[in-house]
C-alpha cells in the first residue's frame, strides 16, 4: 500500500514540470560548476608541481647545514574540486625555520592566475548540492499534504484503509525516490567531468570519500523533504506552504551561515595579527641584541681585536657560510653557533607562545561559527563534506601540526648529529686546511699574498664544494588521512543530521495525527 | 449496514451540528437523507468515515466501531464525495488503477476498468483522457465507477448527482437500484427530493442536526414528500421570525 501510493506519487511527479526544470537545473549548473572547479585543481596542481621542482632545486644545492631549509608545498586536494573549503583562502607552501614554528602557509593562494579577475561565479558542486537539492527538496514536499487535501483525493484515499503513517511514509517515499535519482545522476555527471580528465587521478581513498559524500547527500536530501513535510503537514493550503517553504529555505540556507558568520566575529574576537607580529618583533630584537653581546664576548674570550673574513656569506635567520678564512675566524663561528642556533630555537618557542595564542583565537573563532550554524542542515552537510575531502579547517590545522612535528624531528637530527657546534654548520672546508692567524702573518711577511705570484686556492671559494649530501636528513612526508579517518571526523556532524531527520520525522507524525483530512 | 447511534457532534467553533442521530440503514436498503444547507448531513458522512470523531454517541459499519476501528471499517464502505477530484494528471483508467488497487483488487484487466466506465456512463473517448480535462459531472462518474469497483458493502454517497445532466441522474438512480438488490446498504445525502421517490426504500429528513422525520416507501409515496419536506423548512423559518420578533 505504500508502495503503491509512492508509485503513483512517482509517476505524477515524473510528468511534473517541477521535475523537468530542477533536471535541467542541475544539468546545466552541475557541468558549469565542475569544468571551473576542474580548471582551478589544474591550475593550482601546475603550480604545486612548479613549487615543488623549486624547492627540490633549493634543497639540493645546500652546501653548509646552517642552509638546510626545507620548503614544504603542500599537494592540493583532488577532493577540492567537490568542496573546495578553505583551500582557496590558503598558501599552498611554507619555508621551515630555526627561528620559526611554522604557523599558516604562505605563497600561492586560491587558484586564478589573475588576482584582478573577480569570479562571478565560483560555488563548487557540494553548494550547488547543498542549494538545489534543499530546494528541490521543498519544491516537491511542501504540498505533499495539502494538494491531496484541497484536490479532495486525500478523502478517497482514507476511505481505503490507508493509516495516518502508512499513509506519510508513502509521500515520503515518493519524493525520495523521486530525487535520488536526480542527485545520483548529479553525482555521476560530476565524477564523469572528472574522470575524463586525464590528469586527474583518485586513489581509493579519495573514491571512497565520493561515495560517502553521496551518503551524506542523501541524508540532507531526506532532512529537507522531511522538514517540507512538516510545513505541509502544518499548513491547511498550499499557497502559505510554499510561502512557509521559501522563508524556510533562505533562513536555513543563506541567512544562517551569515549571521554565524558575523556573530563569530563579534562572540569570539580575535586579536589583530599585527599585535603578535609586534611581539615577536620585540623578541627578535632582543635575540639580536643578545647575538651582539655574545659576539663581543666570544672575541674577548679568543682575544680577538676583529673577525675578518674571506668568503663570508649569511643572514640574521640563521645561516652562515664561509670559505677560506683563519682558523679563529672559524672557530668564532663555530662557538657563536653553539650559542646561538640554540638561543634561536628558544627564541621561536617563546614566540610560538603569542603565534599559538593567537591561532587557538582563530580556530576557537571558527568553531563558534562552526557550531552556530549547525542551526542550518546546509551548513552541517557542508562541513561534513569538507571534512571528507580533507578541506575543512581541521584538515588543514592538522597538515599544520604535521609541519610542526616534522620541524620538531628535524631539530632533534641536528642536535643529535651536533651540528650547531660543529664546523660543516657554516663550511665544507677542511678543518686541516684552516690557517691561523699567526700562519697567515708569517706567510704575508714571506710574500706569499703578493699579487704577482698568489693563486686564490680553490678550496677557498665556495663554488669548489658540491652540495651536501642531505639524504640522511628527515624529509617531510604527510600521510594522507584515509576515507576511514575522515569519516571518523565528520561521524559527530553525520550523527547530528541524522539525529536532525528523526526528530523531523516524529514530528511530521505528530503534526499529521490531527491532520484535518476534509 | 450502518449505524449511528445517540451520534452528536459539536464543533470546536461550539457550533453543535449533530444532535442525538439515531440512523440505521440495512443492507439491501437506500436510504435518502434530505434536509437544508447546513442541516448536518456531510457531518454525518465524516463521521462514518472517522474524517473526524463524534463528540457523543457511537457509530458502526458492518457492526464494527468506526472510532475504535477506523481502519477496518474502511474496508466495508466506499464513498463518493460531492466534488469528486482525482489525480488530474493521471487518466480515468490510472485513477481507477490507482483506487482499486489501495482498496486491495489487484487483478482487474483495463477491460474491467472500460465495462465499469461504461456502467456509468462515461463516454469511450474519455477513457484515456487526463482528468484535468473532465467537467464536473464526467468526474463525479469515475468516483462513482471507483466506488463500484471497490464491490463494499456499504456505499455513502454525497449529493451525487449536483452536476449530473438528467440522464446521468436517472442512470445513477438505476446504479443504485441495482447495488441494493445486491444487498448493499446506501446513504444517499441530498436535496434531490424528485429522485427520492423513484428509488429510495426510506427517506429522513434532518433539521439542524436532528432527524426530524422518517418514512418509509409506502409512507412517503402515500403523502406528497415535497409537502412534508417543505412543511418541515416551513416551521424553521417560522421559528426564525418568531426569533426576530422577540
Ligand atoms: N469544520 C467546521 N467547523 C465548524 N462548523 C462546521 C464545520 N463544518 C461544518 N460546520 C457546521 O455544521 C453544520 C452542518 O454542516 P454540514 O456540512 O454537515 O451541512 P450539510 O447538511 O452537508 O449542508 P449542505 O447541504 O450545504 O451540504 C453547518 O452549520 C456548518 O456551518
Ligand atoms: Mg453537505
Amino acid at each position: 500500500m505504500i508502495w503503491l501510493i509512492a508509485k503513483k506519487d512517482f509517476i505524477l511527479n515524473l510528468t511534473s514540470s517541477r521535475f523537468v526544470i530542477g533536471f535541467l537545473l542541475c544539468l546545466v549548473i552541475i557541468p558549469f560548476t565542475m569544468v571551473v572547479s576542474v580548471d582551478g585543481y589544474k591550475n593550482q596542481m601546475r603550480v604545486y608541481e612548479v613549487d615543488r621542482a623549486e624547492a627540490l632545486k633549493k634543497w639540493q644545492e645546500v652546501k653548509v647545514y646552517s642552509a638546510v631549509r626545507p620548503e614544504i608545498v603542500k599537494e592540493p586536494e583532488a577532493l577540492g574540486i567537490f568542496t573546495r573549503g578553505i583551500e582557496g583562502n590558503m598558501g599552498n607552501s611554507l619555508t621551515i625555520r630555526l627561528g620559526e614554528y611554522p604557523l599558516l602557509l604562505t605563497g600561492h593562494a586560491g587558484t586564478r592566475d589573475n588576482p584582478l579577475l573577480n569570479a562571478f561565479f565560483s560555488i563548487d558542486f557540494t553548494t550547488v548540492i547543498a542549494i538545489l537539492m534543499s530546494l528541490l527538496a521543498l519544491v516537491f514536499s511542501f504540498d505533499l499534504f495539502t494538494r491531496e487535501r484541497e484536490e479532495g483525493t486525500m478523502k478517497l484515499v482514507f476511505t481505503n484503509g490507508v493509516s495516518r503513517s502508512a499513509f506519510l511514509m508513502a509521500k515520503f517515499l515518493g519524493v525520495f525516490i523521486t530525487l535520488v535519482p536526480i542527485l545520483f545522476f548529479s553525482f555521476m555527471l560530476s565524477t564523469l567531468i572528472v574522470v575524463l580528465n586525464p590528469a586527474i587521478a583518485f586513489s581509493s581513498a579519495e573514491w571512497l570519500g565520493i561515495i560517502l559524500l553521496f551518503g551524506a547527500a542523501i541524508l540532507y536530501l531526506m532532512v529537507f523533504i522531511l522538514l517540507g513535510m512538516v510545513i505541509s503537514a502544518w499548513s491547511k493550503k498550499s499557497s502559505t506552504a510554499i510561502v512557509v517553504s521559501l522563508l524556510a529555505w533562505v533562513w536555513l540556507l543563506f541567512l544562517v551561515p551569515d549571521i554565524a558568520y558575523y556573530s563569530s566575529q563579534s562572540v569570539s574576537k580575535v586579536a589583530p595579527y599585527d599585535n603578535v607580529l609586534y611581539s615577536l618583533d620585540e623578541l627578535d630584537r632582543v635575540f639580536r641584541e643578545k647575538t651582539d653581546e655574545k659576539w663581543g664576548e666570544i672575541q674577548k674570550q679568543m682575544g680577538l681585536d676583529g673577525i675578518g673574513h674571506w668568503n663570508w656569506s649569511g643572514g640574521y635567520d640563521g645561516y652562515d657560510e664561509l670559505y677560506g678564512c683563519t682558523w679563529e675566524t672559524n672557530e668564532f663561528h663555530r662557538r657563536l653557533n653553539a650559542w646561538r642556533e640554540p638561543a634561536r630555537l628558544d627564541n621561536a618557542d617563546k614566540k610560538w607562545t603569542f603565534q599559538k595564542e593567537w591561532l587557538d583565537g582563530l580556530q576557537r573563532q571558527e568553531r563558534t561559527r562552526q557550531v552556530m550554524s549547525w542551526l542550518s542542515p546546509s551548513e552541517i552537510f557542508q562541513q561534513i563534506a569538507s571534512s571528507l575531502c580533507r578541506t575543512s579547517p581541521e584538515s588543514y590545522l592538522n597538515y599544520m601540526q604535521r609541519i610542526r612535528e616534522y620541524r620538531a624531528t628535524l631539530i632533534a637530527y641536528f642536535h643529535g648529529k651536533k651540528l650547531f657546534e660543529s664546523f660543516s654548520y657554516f663550511t665544507q672546508q677542511d678543518p686541516k686546511t684552516f690557517l691561523t692567524i699567526a700562519k697567515t702573518q708569517q706567510m704575508e711577511e714571506e710574500g706569499f699574498f703578493d699579487s704577482k705570484n698568489f693563486k686564490v686556492p680553490p678550496y677557498w671559494e665556495g663554488s669548489y664544494y658540491l652540495p651536501l649530501n642531505l639524504d640522511d636528513v628527515p624529509k617531510f612526508t604527510f600521510q594522507k588521512q584515509n576515507a576511514a579517518g575522515s569519516l571518523k571526523a565528520s561521524l559527530g556532524l553525520v550523527v547530528g543530521l541524522l539525529s536532525l531527520g528523526i526528530a523531523l520525522f516524529l514530528v511530521v507524525i505528530g503534526v499529521f495525527q490531527k491532520y484535518d483530512v476534509r | 449496514m450502518l449505524q449511528a447511534i445517540e451520534l452528536s457532534k459539536r464543533y470546536e467553533d461550539g457550533h453543535l451540528a449533530l444532535d442525538s442521530l439515531n440512523l440505521e440503514i440495512k443492507p439491501g436498503e437506500i436510504f435518502f437523507l434530505l434536509g437544508a444547507n447546513g442541516a448536518g448531513k456531510t457531518t454525518t458522512i465524516n463521521l462514518f468515515l472517522n474524517f473526524i470523531d463524534p463528540t457523543s454517541g457511537m457509530l458502526t459499519i458492518n457492526g464494527i466501531d468506526v472510532v475504535k476501528q477506523p481502519l477496518l471499517t474502511k474496508k466495508y464502505v466506499s464513498f463518493v464525495s460531492e466534488n469528486v477530484m482525482l489525480y488530474g494528471n493521471f487518466s480515468a483508467r490510472q485513477n481507477l488503477d490507482f483506487f482499486a488497487n489501495l482498496g486491495g483488487k489487484t487483478n482487474l484487466t483495463r477491460k474491467d476498468y472500460y465495462n465499469v466506465m461504461r456502467s456509468v456512463g462515461l463516454q469511450e473517448d474519455a477513457f484515456e483522457k487526463k482528468l484535468k480535462t473532465f467537467s464536473k459531472g464526467m468526474r463525479q462518474k469515475v468516483g462513482l465507477a471507483i466506488a463500484i469497483l471497490k464491490d463494499a458493502d456499504n456505499v455513502i454517497l454525497d449529493e451525487p448527482t449536483s452536476g449530473l445532466d438528467p440522464k446521468s441522474a436517472s442512470e445513477l438512480m438505476q446504479i443504485l437500484a441495482n447495488l441494493r438488490n445486491k444487498g448493499k446498504s446506501i446513504l444517499m445525502c441530498t436535496h434531490d427530493i424528485f429522485r427520492a421517490k423513484t428509488v429510495a426504500d426510506r427517506v429522513g429528513i434532518m433539521k439542524e442536526g436532528r432527524l426530524v422525520m422518517l418514512r418509509n416507501r409506502e409512507e412517503f409515496l402515500q403523502d406528497d414528500l415535497e409537502k412534508i419536506y417543505l412543511h418541515y423548512m416551513q416551521e424553521a423559518i417560522m421559528f426564525d421570525d418568531a426569533n426576530l420578533k422577540s
